[in-house]
């Protein structure tokens, strides 16, 4: 069970082919599994089809016996042989059942030796005694041949399932002689406890296939009914026979579930038969106690010497071999070797230079650059030293150059040079002895080289270990050989950590690193001497599998450790704010994509959160590989908690989850295109209303996204029947809280459909008037002539009436009212107020301005110009003009010219008690409102008060005033 | 549009959970159910009316009938008359 990295690499460099194809049968096995499932489910459909035909045709004989009162209860001994054996061993069932009128057939029938379904006659027979009616009905002869068409079909299913269960047997049987072999080893273990299990699926889905026929038969022999009873008119003869076969089939169906049952409860018991087997041959490894004796350094003293002798003899006579054989194959793997070594130390160097190396310059690294160096100095050039290996290992493999002895030995050798090298090199990388800049941890100068050496010393001890043992191990030297040398590696590594105790590497907070140092913190120092000791004494009273196995747990799980907290603090100092833009990644993204202080700050989180995630991915696996877990046990916890997660009865699919809410943001993704498509090709082009552009694009939305998220419900997997409950509930809330919500949204809805009024359009509901900005789903945007933007909740305008100024068309009325003295003649003021409005461009000639003599003041007529403009916004200049235009013919026209210019504006209502002798033009009386003139307002660039236009400041005042008063509503 | 996405995650994430197969009986009687899971077989008595959580991870199961059938974990099955109704 202990197999560490070393064992590992070495397993996987030449056992992986066989693995990856093991692997691969599997899955082939279980796609054609699958396969054979959705062929069984057509036969299924086919058996269904037929048997309808079949009853179709045959529908008059079974007529008859739909007379008969429909009894669908149990027929007590309709269960032939049940073929498994272990239904002899279940006596409780038999009282189990009492209200069944007899137990089931397999009580009834001692289990038939062979498994499959012998339909024993007496059992098919019905239980009353008068079964057989006299035959004489005249039998069809395509009934016949229909009905022996369907039998066929039916039979062809039933041992298509027979020999899928008797394959299946078959791969057990083979799994559990592979066990038996394979009994001592882990890893092979691990592969076929996966091969288990998912025969135990295969078997399930296997009997799963046969459920529809059964209910096929069920339902036929429901439609049948029960034989006729004794004094009963007798039963077709063909009735009977389709029932006797239908039985029969039932009764198979039963026997080979029996028969899936049994097999399901065997690779049950081999699959826990492994885990109890893995779980002792770990045991016994590492607890394993050898007698330490001075005989046993006796003999391993000289089975050293023989396999001294051996190793060399096999080392020589291999070298010579290949030097004289084959020089070509040596040479070229040796060659191709340096060249991949050179492209990896090259590659690296040129790629990650800036991250891996100490930069001189740099007088004062900060804490993030120190990590971040130490992290990838360790990282990168393990990784290419590990590919250096491997690609040599499969240069000298591939190029039948290793021969089978010398194989393992130099496997191991590159599995320790690299697993070395990474402990030096995160050693030397945390702890900088020549550079106290770039040290991640604050010890002295002497401390910080006497550290590395330590390390250095216990990696290099504990992978001589390895390496002999691989080599005593590949030579088949005695066992002894190899406990005397991880007894000896145990001590020494032992010392060494004892001996680590008296380092003084430490310093206090202000002195400089080429300080003397101090002594370890006694609670370190003690427990780094207990740690020693307890390995030795393992060692010493015979645990030495414990003993190697703690040594190189300290010296890998540390570093890996190590390495893990290096990744979090870089992980962390790189989320912190502000850090990630100091970085070269941040910078390019600053150059590049013109980011924000913000949006760098956003992505620094993000990367920080991946580094996280990026470290635990990597290094958890391996430490767990490291604890003796095999790949084959990682793959199945991993894909058991992506797959489902079971808290009680309760199974939750993370990926199921993870898969709905991509499914839904696909599915508001495309919504979103289709969205900008429509409006922008098809609507814009068509020249549809800005208004029902908007209409049709919400709506689309929201039908996009709930699609999408029902889309994405069933894609999780969520039954949507569990949503009703929750549905049940939400209904309740909204009958309390979320009604106001709710109600908003489906008047929204209705807003978007009957369009009163549109984005875009000038309404007045209530004291609120102005132009709709927005349709949202619970309020209307309404931005008022202020540019005020007011938020009214969608029901308020459904249930409020609402007056839209350009609902069908914009063409408005507007009025200018015209007083002049009674020096006049009004025929001819109406002739030149009503020439001056023709003459405007923008006033419409259909309908025609028209002017009315509307009051005789105490001094003065009272006209009113009333003209129609297309676009009732342009009301406000159009009268602008004509007032001026009024004006200016007045004049010209000497109409009230004797009289001393006095021009004031008025309120309508005021307006008699002012002596004016010039034409006036006044604010509009009635229809055109101060907000008409307002409306104008944002059609000017100039921001200021809208009436500002017509009149000064102070009159416009008054004239809102006066306008208000004469509108009581508003 | 936020609040109706919210919504619809909570409403996700409270039915996110699929549950096993769920036995209901529907016969007047009490039904004995023979149930076979992993190594151990045991029997399952479901009242009347009563609804029983059985075999979260497939499973055999003999009913009353005597009819055998196989059970994947999340199916919905009934009782009735003695035989099992998969749903």
């Amino acid at each position: 069970m202990i197999s560490h990295a070393f064992a590992s690499f070495r397993r996987l460099s030449y056992s992986n082919r066989i693995v990856t194809t093991a692997r691969g049968d599997s899955a082939s096995g279980a796609w054609f599994g699958l396969l054979r499932v959705l062929k069984l489910h057509f036969v299924g459909k086919l058996l269904a089809v037929s048997v309808c035909l079949l009853s179709l045709a045959g529908a008059g004989a079974v007529v008859a016996q739909d007379a008969q009162p429909a009894q669908t209860t149990t027929q007590p001994a309709q269960t032939p042989a049940q073929a498994p054996a272990q239904s002899n061993n279940q006596p409780a069932q038999n009282g189990a059942q009492p209200a069944q009128g007899g137990a089931p057939a397999q009580n009834v029938q001692p289990a038939a030796d062979d498994g499959k379904a012998q339909p024993a006659p007496n059992a098919q027979q019905p239980a009353g005694g008068a079964a057989q009616p006299a035959q004489n009905a005249p039998t069809p002869v395509q009934d016949a041949a229909q009905s022996n068409d369907a039998t066929i079909a039916a039979d062809a299913g039933q041992s298509q399932t027979a020999e899928q269960l008797a394959n299946a047997g078959k791969e057990l049987k083979r799994l559990r002689d592979l066990i038996a072999k394979a009994s001592d080893d882990d890893i092979a273990l691990a592969e076929l406890k996966v091969q288990v299990d998912a025969v135990g699926k295969q078997i399930i889905s296997t009997s799963i296939a046969t459920r529809p026929r059964l209910d096929e038969i069920k339902a036929r022999l429901t439609e049948l009914g029960d034989p006729p009873g004794e004094g009963q008119p007798p039963e077709a003869d063909i009735v009977t026979a389709e029932r006797k076969r239908l039985l029969a089939e039932r009764g198979e169906i039963n026997a080979l579930t029996g028969e899936a049952e049994s097999l399901s409860v065997q690779a049950t018991k081999l699959s826990n038969g492994i885990t109890a087997t893995r779980r002792a041959l770990f045991s016994n490894t590492l607890l394993k106690n050898t007698d330490v004796s001075i005989e046993m350094f006796d003999e391993a003293l000289s089975a050293t010497a023989n396999e001294t002798k051996v190793l060399s003899r096999s080392t020589m006579s291999w070298l010579t071999f290949v030097w004289n054989y084959k020089r070509i194959p040596l040479l070229t793997a040796i060659f191709l070797s340096i060249c991949a070594a050179m492209v990896f130390l090259v590659g690296s160097n040129k790629l990650f230079s800036p991250y891996i190396h100490h930069d001189k310059s740099d007088e004062e690294p900060s804490y993030f650059r120190r990590l971040s160096v130490a992290f990838w100095s360790t990282l990168i050039p393990t990784i290419s030293t590990g590919a250096f290996a491997v690609s040599s290992f499969f240069f000298l493999h591939s190029f039948n150059v290793l021969r089978s002895d010398i194989t393992p030995i130099i496997a191991i050798a590159l599995a320790v040079t690299v697993v070395g090298f990474f402990v030096t090199t995160l050693a030397n990388a945390v702890l900088s002895p020549w550079d106290s800049r770039w040290r991640l941890v604050r010890v002295s100068d002497r401390g910080a080289k006497v550290l590395l050496i330590t390390i250095f010393a216990m990696a290099l001890v504990n992978g001589l270990d390895y390496m002999f043992g691989g080599v005593s191990e590949a030579l088949g030297s005695p066992v002894v050989l190899t406990v005397v040398k991880s007894f000896i590696a145990s001590v020494v590594i032992g010392l060494i950590i004892i001996a680590s105790a008296w380092i003084k590497p430490t310093l206090k907070r202000d002195e400089p690193f080429d300080a003397p140092g101090r002594p370890w913190p006694r609670i370190v120092s003690i427990g780094l001497m207990l740690t020693g000791a307890s390995l030795i004494i393992a060692a010493a009273s015979g645990y030495v599998g414990l003993s190697r196995f703690i040594a190189t747990q300290i010296i890998i799980t540390g570093a890996i450790l190590v390495m893990m907290y290096i990744g979090f603090l870089t992980g962390k100092a790189v989320s912190r704010q502000g850090a990630f833009a100091e970085t070269l990644a941040g910078r390019y993204l600053e150059r590049r994509f013109k980011l924000e202080q913000v949006g760098l700050d956003q992505v620094g989180l993000m990367a920080g959160l991946g580094i996280y995630a990026l470290v635990i991915l990597f290094f958890i696996p391996l430490i767990l590989l490291q604890w003796g877990f095999q790949v084959a046990d990682i793959e199945s916890w991993t894909y058991r908690a992506v797959t489902e997660i079971k808290i009680g009865t309760i199974t939750i699919s993370l990926m199921g989850i993870m898969a709905g809410v991509l499914f839904f943001v696909l599915g508001y993704i495309v919504t979103r295109w289709v969205q900008r498509w429509i409006d922008g090709n098809v609507m814009a082009r068509s020249r549809v209303d800005a208004g029902v552009r908007n209409s049709i694009r919400t709506g689309i939305g929201y039908i996009g996204v709930g699609l999408a998220g029902l889309i994405g419900v069933s894609a999780a997997g969520i039954d949507l029947s569990n949503l009703a409950l929750v549905a049940g509930a939400l209904s309740l809330g909204v009958g309390f809280g979320l009604q106001n919500i709710v109600s908003n949204f489906v008047s929204g809805l209705i807003l978007l459909v009957e369009r009163p009024f549109k984005v875009g359009d000038w309404i007045v509901s209530g004291t609120t008037e102005g132009f709709v900005k927005r349709i949202s789903v619970r309020a209307t945007e309404i931005e008022t002539f202020q540019h005020q933007s007011i938020m009214m909740p969608n029901s308020l305008l459904i249930n409020a009436s609402v007056g839209n100024w350009t609902h069908r068309n914009k063409l408005g009325r507007s009025e200018i009212a015209v007083t002049v003295t009674y020096a006049s003649d009004p025929r001819r003021i109406m002739d030149l107020l009503a020439e001056i409005a023709g003459a405007h461009p923008m006033v419409l000639k259909n309908p025609s301005p028209t002017v009315g003599f509307t009051a005789f003041g105490e001094e003065r007529m009272t006209f009113e110009l009333r003209i129609y403009v297309a676009d009732v916004l342009t009301g406000g200049g159009v009268r602008n003009d004509l007032r001026v235009a009024i004006y200016e013919r007045f004049r010209d026209e000497g109409i009230g010219a004797p009289f001393p210019l006095k021009i004031e504006d008025v309120p309508i209502e005021d307006q008699t008690g002012i002596e004016s002798h010039e034409p006036e033009t006044v604010g509009e009386p009635k229809g055109a409102t101060s907000a008409e003139a307002r409306a104008a307002a944002p059609k000017k660039e100039a921001a200021s008060a809208a009436p500002l236009d017509e009149e000064s400041e102070e009159e416009g005042g008054k004239r809102r005033a006066s306008s208000r008063r004469s509108n009581p509503n508003r | 549009m936020k609040t109706f996405v919210i919504a619809l995650l909570s409403g996700v994430l409270a039915a996110a959970a699929v549950s096993a197969a769920t036995v209901t009986n529907k016969d007047g009687e009490t039904a004995v159910l023979v149930v076979v899971e992993g190594e151990s077989r045991m029997e399952v008595a479901i009242d009347a009316g009563a609804t029983e959580m059985i075999c979260p991870s497939g499973c055999f199961v003999t009913t009353p009938s005597g009819d055998r059938i196989g059970l994947q974990g999340d199916e919905n099955v009934e009782i009735v008359n003695g035989s099992a109704i998969v749903k």
